[in-house]
């Protein structure tokens, strides 16, 4: 084992452990004052009239006629309005933004507005998505984007054919449920805005404020407040409520805070999109792949956030840890008058991987073969061509991984016993995670900035914006840099980002912390240790470059779509209730190949955490829509893992050191999310004998299925 | 800035809730007394629904409807034991007082340990679960087996009656306005087999898709006797005392499963709501009336001639 | 409405609106902010303190009921070999991830250990059932209660 891996406490353990760390629900001002939406209560429909009552002194409704720049939440596109103008395009839009001292009177005054709708006829699912019901939601196809990407030669595969397999599979919503509900704080100070608040990505915030305020880049500031878990779930939603208190304190020049309460956390913030994916496998008399067709499609809700971004790495992962020798993949988003769809751990790959997965299962099951025998017939390997015609470029470990995983779960015993008989089943399933932003989006769009800074007295600050949120950064960030320059981890500082003193390294996203960024500080610290004895002070800059090994083009989708990826194979056994259909988890297995861990009880902690969040999406988390809203939106009915559903998680590594990642680590966050639901699947197919095509694996669906 | 409020129009206005925490019965019963029909007071045991049925937003209490009667502090409704070949349980025993007593019934023990978490079983009641009267309710099953009795306390008197014709519909009991629920009364039953399954969304600290509970005594092959109730399949719990006579004093073999399935068949309605599904619920509560039938009962006999 | 009641060993008194819950008056009207908001609605044990020994969801608890009671929460137990104990646990194992569900297990743990000095995993993970944790998926959890029960010998 590396030196770096060596487990060290992390740094921010106690504070939390005691309670003295302050979350942004524990932070006050002095003169502060309470935000609550206003929200629509129609899907669709353009409103008429919206009567408010008279404001008692010291309280405001905030609306579009507040905005002084651009009303809308800046991402990708700027289709979402921060405040609805007329048109409201979900339910639960956001209609103005009441604020004031006393929380009693601000739910009396919301109660109180009223809002004459004319009601339009809303697209809730794909299907009438697709079929433009009730006219278009967005553009004129209703499309966020549509993607074709092809490899080899497809039309001859199928030519060929001696039979083609065929499945549809389906993926629901799923609700991130990070413990700490949504929050932001803004003040004004200095004649700008501040904001504060549980977040992924300082500088997205501070786009979206700037929009709405107009501003330059020096109105608005954005600090990070330590964050109570994310999951991508802070990725987004931050800067709807980051644009609407941008708007408050610049109207009124108070502080203003505004933190959910759980139902309106799950009612009304972004969700991991759905997915139907339909597979078709042109197959040749002994069984052998030919090649693949693939069309997937997107819920995205009502605006396009990351939706296309989300179907690119959805498209760019369909084919699996697998080489197809020829592929045709087409992707589409959709809009739907739903909560808009954003980023989700995995954002977008955990959909293709529950279908590609569950697709070579049937095929193999089909053939009668063994699947874990028949889907080791096609990994991946070194110089291999990805489903984007780019190459893989590093050591395929998949063989020994799987040798691994073999041997830990028993799976070639439980296999052929749980053949023979109803109720029990082992299933596995293989993962491959891209790291970093998709294509060349690191260069085109990110170009990461890292500052480390010699202080007078000798300790040195990390100064980047990717936050803690609890994957462990404030402490992996001080090891690698502490390691390269050989001091005790001590003498290193890294506080919450704050934009007004970090340089923009990017969204804390895409798996793109550790590899990418923590790359640069690498890169910057050995630097500093050059450097170390010309000055008593002074500061070193490092900017992104593209390893020199990819190429992308974004006009024809063609090219490395990622640098480097991360690898994992999950088993799950199983065992199904003949009387009532319930599933019991009875094993859990995992080997992943992250590179080099920096830390490695925290990249356990990340795999048992993301397995069982995983487990959570496969068997667990229902959510439904019906009418508009969700079914599930308390945490009493939208069901996550408590600690009696799921056994232990029996993990291991496979080291396989990337050059251009710090110590030779890769991303791994989102990794150990992507194998767990299609292993669970697997298992419960065995176990009932049937096929599966969807996910979460609930025990209704388990007795449709036999019967 | 008072003055403004009632410049716009306000859902009533903001109500200064009155709280009583008693520490005698008598106390109690007098503040019910004087609530009457207008149902002023709301009787208050663990709070762990009341709570979240009436919550606000988060900071403020604006979501209480009526003022409150705590019973948490009245020694007559804590006491839990034996007397008169019954086992007595007080009103304001919480759910782990209940779970953690050794004379309890086992099956209401499981019920209860099956059913949340230990900080909600800290504080919530079984006489809390009983009035709240949801189809739903986890320890419903196995009280109405148990043939569990309750008895109801106004000032001047008291009545005792089955736990069946106390609750009628959902969220609906004969518990009159001026009236507590003193405590639960539970006969010693003798039995050969028991049974209780909770099917919830998960493993734990859920709420049930359905519950079962199911006891019966053998006798030399034969059923002396036999009870079975399911909760949340229907709009009560279903409990049937003629299909449980038509199989008693009958041996396994003359046992119409059949006829007997088709019977609580009739008798299961659920519904479609967020935890599950109507096909699910009469599928499985089916399903588990006959597991209990064939193999808990018939295969365990037989592997024991 | 006044009540009285002792928070952490100390004699308060606070006046409130009799049914605001003990978690608004812990975190809002008395500062003390370990404990958390979670759900609101008795799920997910962010907010849990112990109302004389037992383990309860403050967001639950209207503060009228407290009256008379010994209260604990994280600031009153942080300090104590026992609560010292479980947070050393918790550092060593890695239960802590982005920390907002831990200090309601911290108390989840303490209430564990008083119940029984030596649980098993079962026991711990039945404990810890109405604690919800979404980063770590309970196992790092469990075995910090495991650790913290084998060097707290003789504390509970």
């Amino acid at each position: 084992m590396k030196d770096i891996q060596k487990a060290v406490p992390r740094v921010d353990a106690r504070g939390k452990a005691e309670g003295t760390t302050a979350y942004l629900a524990d932070l006050r001002m002095e003169g502060m004052l309470h935000g609550k939406f206003f929200r629509s209560t129609r899907a669709r429909a353009r409103i008429v009239s919206i009567r408010k009552p008279e404001l008692p002194a010291g309280y405001y409704i905030i609306d579009k006629d507040d905005v002084p720049g651009e009303n809308v939440v800046a991402m990708i596109e700027n289709d979402w309005p921060a405040f609805v103008d007329r048109e409201v395009n979900y339910l639960g839009e956001i209609i103005s933004l009441v604020v004031g001292p006393d929380r009693e009177e601000i739910v009396r005054i919301h109660d109180s507005i009223e809002v004459e709708y004319e009601e339009l006829e809303p697209a809730f699912s794909l299907e009438e998505a697709s079929a433009l019901k009730g006219g278009p939601i967005h553009g004129k196809d209703n499309l966020f984007a549509d993607y074709f990407i092809s490899k080899g030669t497809p039309d001859e595969a199928f030519r060929k054919a001696a039979r083609i397999i065929e499945d549809t599979c389906d993926t629901g919503l799923q609700e991130h449920i990070y413990i700490e509900p949504q929050g932001m704080l803004g003040w004004w100070e200095d004649d700008r805005v501040v904001l504060k608040g549980s977040l992924q990505c300082p500088y997205y915030v501070k786009h979206a404020a700037q929009e709405v305020l107009g501003c330059d880049d020096e109105g608005i500031r954005v600090i990070q407040s330590t964050t109570g878990g994310a999951f991508g779930g802070k990725e987004d939603y931050p800067e709807v409520i980051g644009a609407a208190i941008a708007v408050a304190v610049n109207r009124i020049k108070k502080p203003v805070r505004i933190v959910f309460d759980r139902t309106e956390d799950i009612s009304f913030t972004c969700k991991r999109h759905p997915s139907r994916i339909r597979f078709r496998t042109a197959v040749d008399e002994k069984g052998g792949i030919l090649g693949m067709d693939i069309d997937i499609h997107l819920s995205g809700g009502a605006y396009e956030t990351y939706s296309d971004v989300v179907l690119q790495r959805t498209m760019f992962t369909a084919t699996g840890v697998y080489d197809i020798p020829s592929s045709r993949v087409r992707g589409r988003a959709w809009a739907t008058n739903m909560v808009p769809s954003g980023a989700f751990r995995g954002f977008g790959a955990p959909q293709a991987l529950f279908g590609i997965e569950t697709h070579m299962n049937h095929i193999a099951r089909e053939l009668k073969v063994d699947p874990l025998e028949y889907k080791s017939r096609y990994f991946l390997q070194k110089g291999a061509a990805t489903v984007t015609n780019g190459r893989i470029y590093e050591d395929v470990l998949l063989p020994e991984m799987t040798r691994q995983i073999r041997e830990m779960s028993n799976y070639k015993r439980k296999y052929d016993e749980y053949s023979k008989s109803f109720g029990r089943g082992i299933g596995v399933a293989f993962a491959l995670h891209g790291c970093g932003f998709t294509g060349d989006g690191e260069q085109r769009l990110i170009k990461a900035v890292v500052r480390l800074v010699k202080r007078e007295d000798e300790k040195i600050e990390i100064l980047v914006s990717n936050v803690e949120m609890g994957q462990g950064l404030l402490t992996t960030y001080r090891k690698i840099v502490s390691k390269v320059l050989g001091v005790p981890l001590e003498m290193i500082i890294y506080e919450n980002p704050d934009t007004a003193r970090v340089p923009d390294s990017g969204p804390t996203a895409a798996s793109r912390s550790i590899m990418v960024v923590g790359y640069l500080l690498q890169e910057a610290a050995k630097e500093l240790k050059q450097r170390w004895d010309d000055e008593s002070s002074f500061e070193v800059e490092k900017h992104f470059k593209m390893p020199p090994h990819t190429s992308w083009n974004q006009d024809t989708l063609q090219g490395d779509a990622y640098p480097s990826y991360g690898w994992g194979v999950v088993a799950v056994e199983v065992e199904v209730d003949p009387v009532t259909f319930e599933v019991e988890t009875k094993g859990i297995w995992a080997v992943h190949d992250v590179g080099v861990p920096i830390d490695e009880r925290v990249m356990e902690g990340q795999v048992t955490g993301g397995v069982i969040q995983a487990l959570g999406y496969g068997s667990l988390e229902k959510l439904e829509l019906k009418d508009g809203r969700f079914y599930q939106n308390t945490m009493t009915d939208y069901m996550i893992p408590t600690s009696l559903d799921f056994p232990k998680v029996e993990g291991s590594f496979v080291e396989n050191p990337y050059p251009y990642g710090p110590f030779g680590a890769k991303g791994g966050g989102e990794l150990v999310f992507d194998s767990a639901a299609p292993a669970f699947s697997a298992a419960v197919e065995q176990a009932i004998g049937k096929p599966i095509s969807r996910i979460p694996v609930i025990p209704e669906d388990i007795m449709e299925v036999l019967s | 800035m008072v003055g403004n409020r009632r410049t716009y129009p306000a859902r009533g206005d903001r109500r200064v809730h009155i709280t009583y925490r008693p520490e005698t019965l008598r106390e109690a019963l007098s503040l019910m007394k004087e609530s009457g029909k207008e149902k002023r007071v709301k009787p208050f045991a663990g709070g762990t629904d009341l709570m979240v049925r009436h919550r606000g937003w988060h900071g403020t209490t604006s979501g209480f409807p009526s003022d409150i009667l705590f019973l948490d502090r009245i020694d007559e409704l804590k006491c839990c034991g034996f007397y008169d070949k019954e086992y007595h349980i007080g009103a304001a025993c919480t759910l782990a007082e209940v779970e953690q007593d050794d004379r309890a019934p086992s099956i209401l023990k499981e019920a209860i340990t099956l059913m949340a978490a230990p900080a909600l079983r800290n504080r919530g009641t079984l006489a809390g679960n009983i009035c709240n009267a949801s189809p739903a309710g986890d320890t419903l099953p196995p009280l109405f087996i148990l043939d569990a009795r309750i008895t109801l306390i106004r000032q001047g008197g008291s009545r005792t009656i089955p736990i069946e014709d106390f609750i009628t519909g959902p969220g609906e009991t004969v518990l009159g306005d001026d009236e507590l629920l003193a405590e639960i009364r539970i006969p010693i039953t003798e039995y050969t087999h028991l049974c209780y399954r909770k099917v919830g969304t998960r493993k734990a600290n859920a709420l049930s898709k359905l519950s079962f509970a199911a006891l019966a005594g053998i006798e030399g092959g034969e059923i002396r006797d036999i009870r079975i109730a399911l909760g949340a399949v229907a709009p009560r719990i279903v409990r049937d005392r003629e299909i449980e006579a038509s199989l008693q004093g009958k041996a396994f073999d003359e046992i119409d499963l059949r006829g007997t399935l088709e019977a609580y068949g009739k008798l299961i309605c659920p519904i479609d709501d967020q935890r599950s599904t109507a096909a699910y619920r009469k599928q499985v509560a089916l399903n588990l009336i006959e597991n209990f039938i064939t193999r808990d009962i018939r295969e365990d006999i037989q592997s024991k001639e | 409405m006044k009540v009285r009641f002792s928070l952490n060993g100390k004699e308060i008194s606070v006046d409130v609106d009799s049914l605001r819950r003990l978690l608004d008056v812990i975190r809002e009207d008395l500062g003390l902010t370990a404990i958390k908001e979670g759900c609101g609605e008795g799920e997910c044990g962010a907010c849990s303190v112990l109302i004389d020994g037992k383990i309860v969801n403050s967001c639950l608890v209207p503060i009228a009921q407290v009256g008379g009671a010994q209260v604990l929460t994280p600031e009153g137990l942080k300090g104590t070999p026992r609560g010292k104990c479980i947070v050393d646990g918790f550092t060593e194992a890695g239960s802590v991830q982005c920390g907002f569900c831990t200090p309601g297990m911290l108390m989840a743990a303490e209430a564990i250990l008083t119940k029984n000095p030596n649980p098993t995993e079962a026991e711990i993970r039945e404990g810890l059932s109405g604690n919800l944790c979404r980063c770590t998926g309970y196992d790092m959890i469990v075995r910090g209660i495991e650790i913290a029960a084998e060097k707290g010998e003789g504390l509970w």
